[in-house]
C-alpha cells in the first residue's frame, strides 16, 4: 500500500507566530550551543542549529519530512542553553503533527490510540475494571503475607481525598508488585489519597504525537477525573512526561482544573523535612554509590531547579552525603538520557542507543552503583543503554530505595535491587 | 625576476563588465588577461542590489536606459538563468507619496515596452503580506534578481574554456608602456607578494568601474570625465518579501528592497564623494534607509540587518545633469583616438543589467581594431552552467550536502550551511586564483598539495566572494575559524598564513557590521569579539 506522503510546512513562517520575538530564529547567533548540547546532534545528519539554518535557507521539504524529527527527544536543553533563548522543540512537536498517522513512527501511534480508547486513558489500553481488581488483588496479597501491613489501603475513587494518585499503566500491567511501596509510603506519611477508575493512568504518548487534539482529549479526561472526585492536588508519579503532559496542557489548552498538580518529589522532600518520612542512611554500612537522573519533563521542562534541589536532598538523606554522586552536567542543563519524547516506542533502536551513549558516559564517569530515576521512560532507557554498553550500574525507583531504608520492602518489591542491595537486607 | 605575459588583449577591471568583455572576445576566438587589483566583483559589481532592472525605475529619468535595461532583463533570464531569481517586482505608493508620478507611471512604462500591471492594493498585500497598510498605489514590473559573483565567476570561467583566457587576481596595475601611440604592455605587480609582472598586450581595455578615470590617466588620457556617487546598503537577516518592492516615486533613498537568498538587501542612498578610499556607510545613511524602507514595509523598522556597505558608482559627467540621480546611468565607450593612442579604450558608466551589452560594444570596437570581423555572440549564446559559480547561490550547498548524505561530509560555515565538499571544490577548481598547487579534477576529494607559495593560496576572502560562507548573520566569526581550520588540516594551508587570512577575512567582514550594530547583531558581535580577540588572540598577530 503506498504510503501517504507528507505535506511540505513552512518553517520560517510557522516560526513567527510559534515563537516569541526577540528568541526567534532571526535572533540566531549560530554559536552551536544547542548542537554542541544535543545528544541527537549528528543523528539523520541532523542538530538543532541545522534545524534552524535548513528553515532560514527554505528547506522546507527537507525538514518536513527528516526522521530526525523523532529522534528529538524534545527535551528543550536548546532552548535552556541558548543564549537567544529559541526554542526549536516547538518546530520539531509541529513537523510531528504533520506527519500522515500511517507514516509516525507506529509504537507511538499505536500508544496514543489505545490511550483514546477506553475510560483510563491507558496507554496500554488497560481498562478501568481491570486496574481496580489488579489493584484490589495486590492489596489483599500484601495485607494476607506481609507483617504489619493487614491495614494497608489502595482507596479507590475515594470522594473528598487531598490527593489523586496516578499511575504508570505499566506497573499494574507488567510489574504490579512495584505499586506496593508507594502505598506504603502514602500509609505511613498518613496521606489522604485515592485512585480513580477512570483517568487514572500517567503516559500520555499522545503528546510526542504531535496531535494536539489527541493529547488535549486526553488530558481532558484526567481533569475530569481529577475534578469529579473533588481532590486538591493531583499527585504525579515517578513519571516525567506525565508531569509535563498535564502541567503544560492545562495551561496550553485553557481547561478548567480545580486542583494543584505536583510531583511525588516534591512531597518526597516536604514528608522528610516534617519527619513523617524518617529515611535514612544508616543501611548503607558498605557505602554504595548512588548517582540521580534529572528528568527533563519535571526539572529542566517543569519545575525547574527547584525539584532538582528536592531530588538532591532526597538522595542524599536516603544513601548518604558521601555516597551520593552527581552527574556532570546536572539539574536543568542535564543531558535527556534518550528515553523522552517517545524515542523508546519509535522502533529506532541503533538511534536511540546512540543517543544514549552521551548518558552512559556521564553515569559511567560517577562511578555510580546505582541511578536513581523518578521517571519511567528515563529507567527503561537508562536500564538498556546499560546493558548495550556493558555497564555495571543498577536502576532503581525511589520508592524502593526509600522502602528499603525503612525496612519495609516486601519480597516481591526487590526485583530492580542487585545482589550488593539484597544482602544488605536478606 | 620579471614574469612576463603574452596576449591579445589585457581587461583591466575584474567587474561584471570586465568579465563580460572577456567572454565576449574570447568567444570571437580572441585570447585575453583579465586582471584585478583585488579580486572579481569588489568594486560597484559586487556592492549593490543585485537587480536585475525591468527598466521601470528608469522610465521618467531616463527612457534609454529604460529600454536598454528591458531588452537586457529578457536576454540574460534567457541565457543565464542560473544566475537569476525571476522573482517579479513591485512598484509601490504609500499614502503621501506623489499622486501624479503613480498616475503617469504605467504610461512612461509603456513608452518603453515595459509590461507593467496595476494590481489593487489587496492583490498587493496577499502577494506580499509585509507591505505596509498605507499602500495607496501598487503596480507589478518584470523585475528580478541577479548574483553578480555568479555572474563575473560563469563569464569567466566559460572564456577559460572556450580559448584558455586568464583571470589574474590580485594584480595591480602600476603604469603603461606606450611607444609610438600604442600601448605596448601594462607593467603590474602582486598586490599581495609585491611580485612585478608585466603583460604584453595587442588591445587594453580598461573595465574600471569607478577607478576608469584613474587608469585612463595613468595612459595619458583626459577625456575620462568621472563623477562618483557613494551608494549604501544594507542586508537584512530575512528575506522580508519574494518580489523585488520598489517605491513608486522618482528615484531616491533607501526605496527599493532586493529579497537575496535567504536575506534582503535595502538601499541605496547617494552621496557625491571626491575620492574612491575610506568609503563606508554612516550611522546617518543607515536611520535614513531603515527609516524610508519602513514606509513599504513597516517590518523593516524593527528587522535585524546584518551588513551595511558603501560603494562608489561611476556616473559619466554630462552636460546639463543637476543631480546625481539624474546623471545618466547610461554607459560610455571611448576609444580615446583624440588622446592619440590606437589600442587603448575605455568602458564605463552602465549598471549590472547593461553589462552584457557594454560588454559587447567594447568587444566589437577591440576586434574590429584587431582586424577581426566575426560579431559577438553573447546576445544568443547561452552562459554554461557549471560548477564555477554554483557555490554562491545561496541554498545550493545545503541542498548538496543533504542529498549527500554524508556524516563524514562536515559543515563548515553553518549559516549558510557549506559543507566542506564544497570548500573542496572552490579550492580546486574556482576560476581566479592560481589555480596550480590544487589537486587536479579526479584526485581524491580533500587531498590537496601543500602549495609553494603563499601567494597562490586561496584566501578564506577569496573563498568567501566564491561561495555563501561569510554571509550568513554570524558574517564569518565561526565559519572563518572551521574553513582555516580544515585548510590546515588538509595542508593546505602550513604555515601562518592562514592565521593573516583569517584576520584579514574577520576585519573585512567587521567593517561591514558596523553601522549596524544593535540588537541581536551586537549580541552576534560580542560573541566574535570573544572568539577572535579572546581565544585566538588575532588582534595580537604581528602584522606582516
Amino acid at each position: 500500500m503506498a504510503q501517504t506522503a507528507i505535506p511540505t510546512l513552512n518553517f520560517k513562517q510557522a516560526a513567527l507566530t510559534l515563537l516569541p520575538p526577540g528568541a526567534n530564529f532571526d535572533a540566531c547567533l549560530t554559536c552551536g550551543l544547542c548542537s554542541s548540547g544535543c545528544p541527537a546532534s549528528g543523528l539523520e545528519n541532523m542538530d538543532p542549529r541545522k534545524f534552524i539554518r535548513m528553515a532560514m535557507l527554505g528547506m522546507d521539504e527537507e525538514l518536513s519530512t527528516t526522521p530526525w524529527i523523532w529522534c528529538c527527544t524534545l527535551c528543550k536543553r536548546c532552548e535552556y542553553v541558548c543564549p537567544m533563548k529559541i526554542d526549536v522543540s516547538k518546530l520539531v512537536f509541529l513537523a510531528r503533527g504533520n506527519w500522515p498517522n500511517d507514516r509516525k513512527p507506529a509504537g507511538i501511534a499505536r500508544s496514543c490510540h489505545l490511550t483514546q480508547l477506553g475510560a483510563s486513558t491507558s496507554a496500554m489500553g488497560m481498562p478501568p475494571g481491570d486496574f481496580v481488581m489488579i489493584v484490589d488483588d495486590v492489596l489483599e496479597e500484601v495485607r494476607a503475607t506481609q507483617p504489619g501491613f493487614a491495614h494497608l489501603q489502595a482507596p479507590m475513587d475515594k470522594h473528598g481525598a487531598h490527593f489523586f494518585v496516578n499511575q504508570n499503566s505499566r506497573e499494574p500491567m507488567s510489574e504490579p508488585d512495584e505499586m506496593v511501596p508507594l502505598w506504603k509510603i502514602l500509609d505511613l506519611v498518613g496521606a489522604d489519597w485515592t485512585y480513580s477508575s477512570k483517568g487514572w493512568a500517567a503516559e500520555n504518548f499522545c503528546m510526542f504525537t504531535g496531535d494536539e487534539s489527541a493529547w488535549r482529549n486526553v488530558i481532558q479526561q484526567r481533569v475530569d477525573a481529577v475534578n469529579d472526585l473533588g481532590c486538591q492536588v493531583w499527585l504525579n508519579t515517578e513519571c516525567g512526561h506525565s508531569y509535563y503532559s498535564m502541567w503544560e496542557g492545562v495551561t496550553r489548552f485553557g481547561l478548567d482544573a480545580h486542583f494543584r498538580m505536583d510531583s511525588l518529589i516534591t512531597y518526597y522532600a516536604q514528608w522528610i523535612r516534617e519527619g513523617k518520612l524518617p529515611i535514612n542512611a544508616r543501611w548503607n554500612t558498605q557505602g554504595i554509590k548512588f548517582t540521580v537522573q534529572d528528568p527533563c519533563m519535571i526539572v529542566r521542562k517543569s519545575y525547574g531547579d527547584s525539584i532538582a534541589e528536592d531530588m538532591r536532598f532526597v538522595v542524599r538523606t536516603l544513601v548518604g552525603e558521601d555516597n551520593f554522586v552527581d552527574m556532570q552536567p546536572n539539574r536543568s542543563a542535564n543531558y535527556c538520557c534518550g528515553g523522552g519524547g517517545g524515542f523508546l516506542q519509535a522502533g529506532m533502536t541503533d538511534q536511540r542507543r546512540a543517543y544514549g551513549k552521551r548518558k552512559f558516559d556521564q553515569i559511567a564517569a560517577t562511578g555510580a552503583a546505582y541511578v536513581l530515576t523518578p521517571c519511567h521512560n528515563c529507567h527503561s532507557q537508562i536500564d538498556d543503554i546499560g546493558h548495550h554498553y556493558g555497564g555495571h550500574y543498577g536502576v532503581v525507583h525511589f520508592w524502593t530505595l526509600m522502602c528499603l531504608s525503612l525496612g519495609i520492602l516486601g519480597e516481591n518489591e526487590r526485583h530492580y535491587l542487585g545482589p550488593d542491595l539484597r544482602a544488605l537486607i536478606e | 625576476m620579471t614574469t612576463t605575459l603574452e596576449t591579445e588583449v589585457l581587461i583591466i577591471g575584474g567587474g561584471v563588465t570586465g568579465a563580460g568583455v572577456m567572454r565576449d572576445l574570447a568567444l570571437r576566438g580572441i585570447h585575453c588577461v583579465l586582471i584585478d587589483k583585488v579580486d572579481l566583483c569588489a568594486g560597484a559589481s559586487g556592492g549593490n542590489h543585485g537587480l536585475l532592472h525591468s527598466g521601470a525605475r528608469y522610465v521618467s529619468t531616463d527612457v534609454d536606459a529604460a529600454i536598454e535595461c528591458r531588452q537586457e532583463n529578457e536576454r540574460l533570464k534567457r541565457l543565464a538563468p542560473q544566475c537569476i531569481e525571476a522573482t517579479g517586482g513591485l512598484f509601490v505608493g504609500v499614502e503621501g507619496d506623489d499622486v501624479g508620478f503613480a498616475e503617469n507611471f504605467p504610461g512612461l512604462c509603456r513608452r518603453a515596452a515595459i509590461s507593467c500591471d496595476e494590481l489593487t492594493v489587496a492583490e498587493a498585500r496577499r502577494l506580499e503580506p509585509q507591505l505596509s497598510d498605507r499602500l495607496v498605489k501598487a503596480y507589478r514590473v518584470p523585475d528580478a534578481t541577479v548574483d553578480p559573483f555568479h555572474l563575473a565567476l560563469a563569464n569567466v570561467d566559460h572564456a577559460r574554456l572556450t580559448n584558455g583566457s586568464i583571470y589574474r587576481s590580485h594584480t595591480e596595475l602600476l603604469r603603461f608602456d606606450i611607444a609610438d601611440s600604442e600601448v605596448r604592455a601594462a607593467v603590474c605587480r602582486d598586490s599581495r607578494t609585491h611580485a612585478p609582472l608585466v603583460i604584453r598586450a595587442r588591445q587594453f581595455v580598461n573595465a574600471g568601474g569607478a577607478w576608469a578615470m584613474n587608469i585612463a590617466r595613468l595612459a595619458g588620457c583626459r577625456d575620462v570625465d568621472l563623477l562618483y556617487a557613494k551608494g549604501t546598503l544594507l542586508v537584512n537577516h530575512d528575506r522580508m518579501t519574494r518580489h523585488v518592492v520598489n517605491r513608486l516615486r522618482p528615484p531616491g533613498d533607501g526605496d527599493i528592497l532586493v529579497p537575496g537568498g535567504t536575506v534582503s538587501l535595502l538601499g541605496t542612498t547617494s552621496t557625491r564623494v571626491e575620492n574612491l578610499d575610506q568609503i563606508a556607510p554612516t550611522i546617518e545613511e543607515v536611520d535614513r534607509i531603515v527609516r524610508e524602507g519602513a514606509a513599504m514595509i513597516p517590518a523593516l523598522a524593527g528587522a535585524r540587518y546584518t551588513r551595511a556597505f558603501s560603494r562608489v558608482r561611476p556616473l559619466l559627467q554630462g552636460a546639463g545633469n543637476t543631480s546625481d540621480r539624474a546623471a545618466s546611468r547610461g554607459f560610455a565607450l571611448m576609444d580615446h583616438a583624440s588622446q592619440g593612442l590606437a589600442n587603448f579604450c575605455t568602458v564605463t558608466g552602465g549598471k549590472l543589467t547593461t553589462f552584457r551589452l557594454m560588454a559587447e560594444k567594447a568587444a566589437d570596437l577591440v576586434a574590429a581594431r584587431l582586424g577581426k570581423q566575426q560579431p559577438g555572440t553573447t546576445a544568443t549564446v547561452p552562459l554554461p552552467i557549471g560548477d564555477a559559480g554554483r557555490w554562491t547561490e545561496p541554498g545550493a550547498a545545503p541542498r548538496h550536502w543533504y542529498k549527500l548524505n554524508n556524516p563524514a561530509d562536515m559543515i563548515l560555515c553553518e549559516c549558510e550551511m557549506v559543507p566542506q565538499s564544497a570548500v573542496n571544490q572552490i579550492v580546486a577548481t574556482a576560476p581566479g586564483e592560481a589555480a596550480p598547487a590544487m589537486s587536479p579534477p579526479g584526485r581524491p576529494k580533500g587531498e590537496f598539495r601543500s602549495a609553494q607559495h603563499a601567494g597562490c593560496l586561496m584566501s578564506l576572502e577569496a573563498i568567501s566572494l566564491r561561495s555563501r560562507i561569510g554571509k550568513g548573520p554570524c558574517q564569518g566569526s565561526f565559519c572563518g575559524i572551521r574553513v582555516a581550520s580544515y585548510l590546515y588540516d588538509t595542508g593546505y594551508y602550513s604555515d601562518a598564513a592562514g592565521l593573516a587570512y583569517m584576520r584579514d577575512f574577520f576585519d573585512e567582514r567587521f567593517k561591514g557590521q558596523r553601522g549596524v550594530i544593535w540588537g541581536a547583531q551586537a549580541a552576534q558581535m560580542e560573541l566574535a569579539e570573544a572568539l577572535h580577540c579572546g581565544l585566538l588572540g588575532l588582534d595580537a598577530l604581528e602584522a606582516d
